[in-house]
């Protein structure tokens, strides 16, 4: 196998990897001097956990996926370490729980890549990774576990774990979109007859995407959540897109998105009011758009580099640990900060898209570009909606804010694009 | 503590932070930038050993000197001819020593090789196969002048 590179993969992880474990502890002794003064107590505790844990995930990669990428799994760690020291600072109840499904998550990581040893042994299962998506998906609506929170039923609750099951249904339908794709390619990619003077392909195989648009209608409809219908549709749209290499399929996605969201306007009292805040926050500064003009407070205050780590006060932003952490980034470290949180995305973003293009195999290329896509997305619609380019919908920012099933989702979905780049270089290796 | 003394720290960690990131772009340029394909060393032929004076390397003169893969179709290629050093790879990067634009071909098809003198050709996990002399290559196996070696819709043959 490919060994030189391998190492020198595993070896550039390790490194970045101390590195992301010490600036964890910087930024959580930094947290501590800015609010007390003082060292946090538990600082060597802490150091030693961060870099247990990360220890933990580098040596299954070493083990497991031996010639994997090496930058994707150091940048995670960074998000998730940064991400905790700012929940610590805002919430010490669920820094705890964060705590916990972080563990839970480098336990999911090596779980993903001692189960799934290569990649194409998932693609034959795609039909139970739909029917899991769709049943994942559903779930929160059945009578007894479902669980409405913030307005939003997308929460389970079985005995004394809550999670939110839509997390995992994004990466299980990703990997149907994926093979389905794979498989329908050649018809998707023709076209068969001429509208307007452009070739369109047959209306017959535009029944999957069809349904896949009402299917995220339905979710949006029952459950009120806007993100994730958002993230499913733009998800379905790019594969569709990427898979057939026909820039048609942007063009009808963007009429379905307008009319999907014209209707959903006219229909939904609380899109109407995400429009007009982000038209208009100041109006409704106390009301509807507190949430949103404290956010931008919050960057404000901030200014270029922050008023350091514990000494802001991002508190009074409501959601500040799960949906508005970002806000949270920019009033503490400044733009500098939140900057560096782009940077860290875009490199992730980057190095899946590189791993999706050396891959060879049909459907490792368009999981790898799928899976990637996830993360862009989901970042670009809570930024977007944080900072008011986008009317907000809630969604967590991967890896950074609270959440246990996000996290772990991310910690899978991350395991999953691992394998993908070792499975090729074992392959491709001399 | 004084809030200036903060500040300070605060200016190291966003440094500290930056300068990660350089390091994961100085590791993604390590592996992009084509320095790192290890270019072949130039072929110790007979020939060049000559125009160096006779200062031929002792390893290289064992080596069955001046091989070369001539192609023999398709017809648009036909008559080109590659020199074969310690190592060449076949594929349809552009990394590779012999690209081949042909959809049949992999990125990194396969490779052929010298071990204490002798050539060899080898598989590299291609999608379609390496043939020699019409059989499939599953593993190394040593390639010998007058051989055919089949690549997508590629015939080369080894000469010299």
């Amino acid at each position: 196998m490919n060994t030189l590179l391998g190492a020198q993969r595993r070896n550039t992880e390790l490194g970045l990897l101390l590195m992301a474990g010490v600036l964890t502890a910087g930024a959580y002794t930094l947290a501590g001097l800015g609010r007390s003064a003082s060292l946090p107590a538990n600082l060597v505790p802490f150091l030693l956990i961060i870099l247990g844990l990360l220890a933990v995930a580098h040596v299954a990669t070493r083990r497991l996926a031996p010639s994997a990428d090496g930058i994707l799994l150091p940048l995670a760690g960074l998000l998730n370490g940064v991400g905790y020291v700012f929940i610590a600072r805002l919430d010490s109840d669920l820094a705890g729980l964060q705590a916990m499904w972080t563990a839970l998550g480098v336990g999911a990581f090596v779980a993903t890549l001692l189960v799934v040893r290569r990649a194409r042994d998932i693609e034959r299962l795609r039909y139970t990774f739909a029917l899991a998506g769709c049943a994942l998906l559903l779930m929160p609506l059945l009578p007894g576990i479902g669980r409405n929170i913030n307005g939003a039923r997308l929460w389970v609750r079985l005995g004394a774990l809550t999670f939110q099951p839509g997390e995992l249904a994004k990466i299980a339908l990703c990997i149907f979109f994926a093979s389905y794709l794979v498989e329908k390619q050649p018809l998707l990619a023709m076209g068969t007859r001429k509208v307007a003077g452009v070739w369109v392909p047959n209306v017959r195989h535009f029944g999957p995407i069809v349904l896949a648009w009402a299917f995220s209608l339905v979710v949006m409809f029952w459950e009120r959540d806007l993100g994730s219908s958002l993230l499913f549709f733009a998800l379905f749209i790019t594969l569709l897109w990427v898979a057939t290499a026909r820039g048609a399929y942007l063009g009808i996605g963007g009429v379905m998105f307008a009319g999907g969201a014209y209707i959903a306007w006219s229909v939904f009292d609380h899109v109407k009011t995400r429009i007009s805040i982000l038209a208009d926050p100041w109006s409704v500064a106390t009301g509807a758009g507190y949430q949103t003009v404290q956010a931008l407070f919050a960057f404000a205050a901030g200014g270029l580099t922050g008023t350091n780590i514990g000494q802001g006060s991002p508190q009074r932003i409501p959601a500040v640990s799960t949906d508005f952490i970002f806000a949270a980034i920019g009033e503490e470290l400044g733009l500098l900060g939140t900057v560096a949180v782009l940077v860290a995305f875009l490199l992730m973003v980057g190095a899946g898209l590189r791993i999706a293009m050396r891959v060879e195999s049909p459907f490792e290329k368009l999981l790898a570009t799928g899976l990637t896509a996830i993360i862009g997305l989901q970042t670009f619609i809570i930024l977007g909606g944080v900072t008011r380019l986008v009317p907000l919908t809630g969604i967590t920012l991967p890896f950074v804010s609270y959440g246990g099933s996000s996290l772990v989702s991310n910690y899978i979905l991350l395991a999953l694009l691992l394998r993908i780049s070792d499975d090729h270089h074992e392959r491709a290796g001399a | 503590m004084p809030d200036s003394l903060l500040t300070i720290l605060k200016f190291c960690f966003l440094a500290l932070l930056y300068l990660f990131f350089v390091r994961v772009l100085r590791a993604v340029w390590a592996e992009m930038s084509p320095a790192r394909i290890v270019a072949p060393a130039p072929a110790p032929t007979a020939r060049s050993a000559r125009n160096w004076g006779g200062a031929g390397r002792v390893g290289g003169a064992g080596a069955k000197a001046g091989s070369r893969l001539r192609v023999i179709e398709p017809a648009e290629t036909k008559g080109q001819v590659y020199e074969l050093g310690e190592e060449l790879t076949v594929g349809r990067a552009g990394g590779c020593q012999i690209t081949l634009d042909d959809t049949y071909v992999s990125q990194l098809h396969a490779r052929v090789f010298r071990r204490e003198g002798q050539l060899y050709v080898e598989d590299l996990g291609s999608t379609n196969g390496t043939y020699l002399n019409r059989k499939k290559v599953t593993a190394p196996i040593a390639i010998r002048r007058g051989d055919r070696l089949q690549i997508g819709k590629t015939v080369m043959e080894l000469q010299g």
